[in-house]
């Protein structure tokens, strides 16, 4: 059926990113100079790492509110670390990308085989991870080094490195979408009942979708700490609630098994040019949030709508 | 010949409740083997045991002489056990192809699978098992349930090695021959049949030996050859069970009509006229997607026709919700074909799902007890049999006949005069069929009506008062009581022409 698969594909949110960049290219001539589209990258991407690995989980069925706890960690950890140079960045990234799986791995363990209700086990973790990140960094400050303060912000080849990186997430869930573990984690998410009869270890595929939430993170807090050049205990607080409106935005339903990780991204991404737009036109940052918040109201009735007029089809 | 398996002592307990306490069976290779017995007896719980869903509490399964313990679907795959589950377990968004080789649809070691390869892998499945008419791009959401249940069985058959085990697989399938040409191709190769069915007269066709169970034991294998109903029934029970009889009706379509429909059409219809007279139980036969499912559907108010009239009472109307088709005098209620997924409301209990169209129409702000839903529920579950003692437990729990009979207590509930019911006895057994039959009859004699689907002619003959017969979205005979019979409503199911010719061949 058409509709359901240009809805499924994220071919909406793309068009609606295409548009607001076209407004906001019309509004602010400058926005188009390569400075500007690295800094526009630059700050999207913390939040399409948080939105990309919060859909795994959804589109298993679950729900993942840990995940400003564990920027906030990983953003403190990385910041508490004083490796230089190249081999230094690699070396915290290796440590965060563990600390983020760590995390994940506690909350996959706690939702897939203690059968505790994925709301109330990561918003404990999310807590829990806010304290720890709070113990290791008293206050904002830190270290970060400067090769990660200057290349990750870069540019590589002429294309900005956030590009670059949100490319290859994207690249990832094209390839995942196709194997097995990706079609059984969208299965589980459809019906999770069929799911198991029809011979898919169901503990397993909801606990690696944590595993994958919290690798993405903690590259998340990795990047924000390249970003501002510092580290904040409360990094993630922000990431909260637009993580979900990223996730809305983009298409991905929070009942699970339809949606992708890339539409997550260009729902993210979409958000925070949004919040530029209105900053370039005038709009007092007031108003952003209740901007935002009414988009996404029309992106979910517009998901809605077209879930509304499949199912009617279907009802036969 | 040695057994091929062999089942000792199996048991299982949930906490207090024993759903099994020793089931002693074996089954040769090559053999289809019956499981009969009544709703709650333990045939869904052995079938779990042995798919790998549970594990048993006691007892002892040996395949090939080695003991077995299949703790999940796919360890009872490597076993060489497959099964075909009555509820289906298909991925309603997914393509035939990922649910035929679920749960390793892509077969690529390094690399995933081209979509275009599934399919083809696929699509080799399904000619395999002489399956043409489904393609396996198709997502199984836009399939009916008749080709959604062949899917389901293909999967099966597919890794049948050993065992294949089917779980009421002919509820949905309007005719057997396909299903048992392929239980002959595989018993001819050794592998054996574990075959759970209500339909008494389908597993003598196909089935050598069975077993009954009764309360959670095995009460004996027998050779079907040698025994009959009577029997069987009794092992099933305990006791005899009253032949099934054509009960005699006096003519009853001469109450005034409750509801009508003039040149109603829709996707599938294409002109239906019919009438629905008080105290008459109007049977519908055809085979599957001849848009009888959507005719019932108009009625209970889940679809709008595209064109023509349906009068209620005797008021034209449109039933344009379920809400509204209750509301209209003298009132409609339709009871779905498929209870887990549209009727009932899994965690709650019988009675809470009994009772609640009395809380939908009667006021919105009063406190509700399990004490108050008991007690409004009991009348009606005493009207279709159900005991008392299940009004307390989850309905996710009960027995899918026990489950079908709290839906139908719902539509007793909500004081409507007309039912609308397709297909209630799909998948539910003997006694329980009984209940229900008397609970209609009782229903039209106080004055009500009912128009019902039914995919077993032998029902449709034992219950209607008058039949229709619908082929291609129009309604191609009209049964009498006094000339209705099995052979009649199959010819008619097959077209419009047949009627006539199995008329005139009467005639000389």
């Amino acid at each position: 059926m058409t509709i359901k698969r240009i809805a499924d594909s994220g071919l909406m949110i793309m068009v609606i990113y295409i548009l607001i960049f076209a407004m906001y290219g019309a509004v602010q001539p400058s926005a188009l100079s390569a400075y500007s589209i690295q800094g526009l990258f630059n700050n999207s991407l913390p939040l399409m790492l948080a939105a990309a690995g919060a859909t795994f989980v959804i589109l298993q069925g679950g729900f993942d509110l840990s995940v400003a706890g564990t920027i906030s960690l990983v953003n403190a950890i990385v910041a508490v670390l004083q490796f230089d140079g190249a081999l230094g960045a690699i070396g915290m990234l290796a440590i965060a990308l563990a600390a983020g799986i760590l995390v994940g791995a506690i909350n996959g363990f706690v939702v897939a085989y203690l059968k505790v209700q994925a709301i109330a086990a990561t918003l404990a973790t999310m807590i829990i991870c806010q304290g720890v990140a709070l113990l290791i960094l008293r206050a904002p400050g830190g270290y970060v080094s400067d090769f990660m303060t200057y290349e990750l912000t870069g540019s590589m080849f002429g294309i900005p490195v956030a590009i670059i990186i949100a490319t290859l997430v994207a690249l990832l869930w094209f390839v995942f979408r196709r194997t097995n573990a990706g079609r059984n984690l969208l299965a589980v998410g459809q019906d999770a009942k069929a799911a198991e009869l029809s011979g898919i270890n169901v503990a397993r595929t909801q606990f690696f979708s944590f595993i994958w939430a919290g690798a993405l993170y903690a590259l998340a807090a990795y990047f924000l700490a390249a970003l501002t050049s510092t580290g904040s205990p409360s990094a993630g607080e922000p990431f909260l609630l637009l993580t979900f409106a990223a996730v809305a935005l983009g298409g991905t339903a929070f009942g699970g098994g339809r949606g992708s990780v890339t539409a997550s991204l260009l729902g993210a991404a979409t958000l925070v040019l949004m919040q530029k737009l209105l900053f370039s036109v005038g709009v007092s940052s007031f108003y952003t949030g209740m901007i935002q918040g009414m988009i996404m109201v029309l992106a979910v009735l517009f998901s809605g709508a077209v879930q509304f007029v499949v199912d009617r089809r279907n009802i036969i | 010949m040695p057994e091929r398996i062999n089942i000792t002592n199996l048991s299982k307990r949930y906490g207090a409740t024993v759903a099994l306490s020793g089931v002693d069976m074996g089954i040769l290779p090559g053999e289809v083997h019956a499981i009969l017995g009544e709703n709650g007896a333990g045939k869904s719980t052995l079938v779990k045991i042995l798919s790998g869903v549970v594990s048993s509490s006691a007892g002892t399964i040996s395949l090939d002489e080695k003991c077995i313990r299949p703790s999940s679907i796919i360890e009872a795959r490597r076993c060489g056990i497959a099964t075909a589950f009555q509820e289906l377990s298909l991925i309603p968004n997914m393509t035939v192809a990922e649910n035929i080789l679920l749960p390793r649809a892509s077969s690529g070691r390094f690399w995933p699978e081209s979509k275009a390869s599934i399919f083809e892998r696929a699509r080799e499945v399904l000619i395999e098992w002489e399956v043409n008419d489904i393609s396996s791009q198709s997502i199984v959401a836009d399939l009916t349930l008749a080709q959604r249940q062949r899917i389901e069985l293909v999967r099966a058959l597919s890794h049948a090695r050993c065992l294949l085990i089917l779980d009421e697989p002919t509820a949905a399938l309007p005719d057997t021959s396909w299903l048992f040409r392929q239980l002959h191709h595989l018993t001819s190769r050794g592998v054996s049949v574990l075959y759970i069915s209500h339909r008494l007269n389908e597993v003598r066709e196909i089935c050598q030996r069975a077993t009954v169970l009764r309360n959670g034991a095995s009460m004996g294998t027998v050779d079907l050859a040698g025994v009959d109903d009577e029997d069987i029934f009794t092992m099933m029970v305990g006791h005899g069970s009253s032949k099934k009889k054509r009960v005699s009706q006096e003519s009853s379509t001469n109450g005034e009509v409750l509801l009508e429909t003039y040149q109603l059409r829709s996707k599938m219809l294409k002109g239906i006229n019919l009438q629905l007279h008080a105290g008459e139980i109007l049977g519908v036969a055809g085979l599957e997607g001849q848009g009888q499912q959507e005719l019932f559907r108009l009625f209970g108010g889940l679809h709008k026709p595209t064109s023509g009239e349906i009068r209620v009472g005797d008021k034209v109307t449109s039933l344009s919700s379920p809400r509204k088709a209750l509301q209209v005098k003298p009132g409609i209620a339709f009871v779905p074909e498929e209870r887990k997924t549209e009727g009932i409301f899994a965690s709650l209990s019988a009675a809470a799902n009994i009772s609640i169209p009395h809380f939908a129409m009667t006021g919105w702000a009063k406190l509700v007890n399990g004490r108050i839903e008991r007690h409004l529920a009991a009348e009606a579950a005493d009207q279709v049999g159900l005991a008392p003692r299940y009004l307390g437990f989850e309905v996710g729990h009960l027995s899918g006949g026990n489950q079908q009979k709290v839906l139908l207590a719902r539509a007793l509930m909500t004081g409507a005069k007309i039912l609308v019911l397709f297909d209630p006895t799909r998948g539910v057994d003997v006694g329980t069929k009984q209940s229900i039959y008397s609970m209609m009859r009782h229903f039209v004699d106080q004055g009500g009506a009912i128009i019902f689907y039914s995919s077993e002619l032998s029902e449709l003959v034992q219950l209607s008062s008058r039949c229709l017969v619908v082929y291609d979205g129009l309604i191609t005979d009209d049964v009498a009581a006094n000339e209705i019979s099995e052979e009649r409503l199959l010819a008619s199911a097959h077209g419009p022409g047949n009627a006539r010719k199995d008329s005139l061949q009467e005639a000389v």
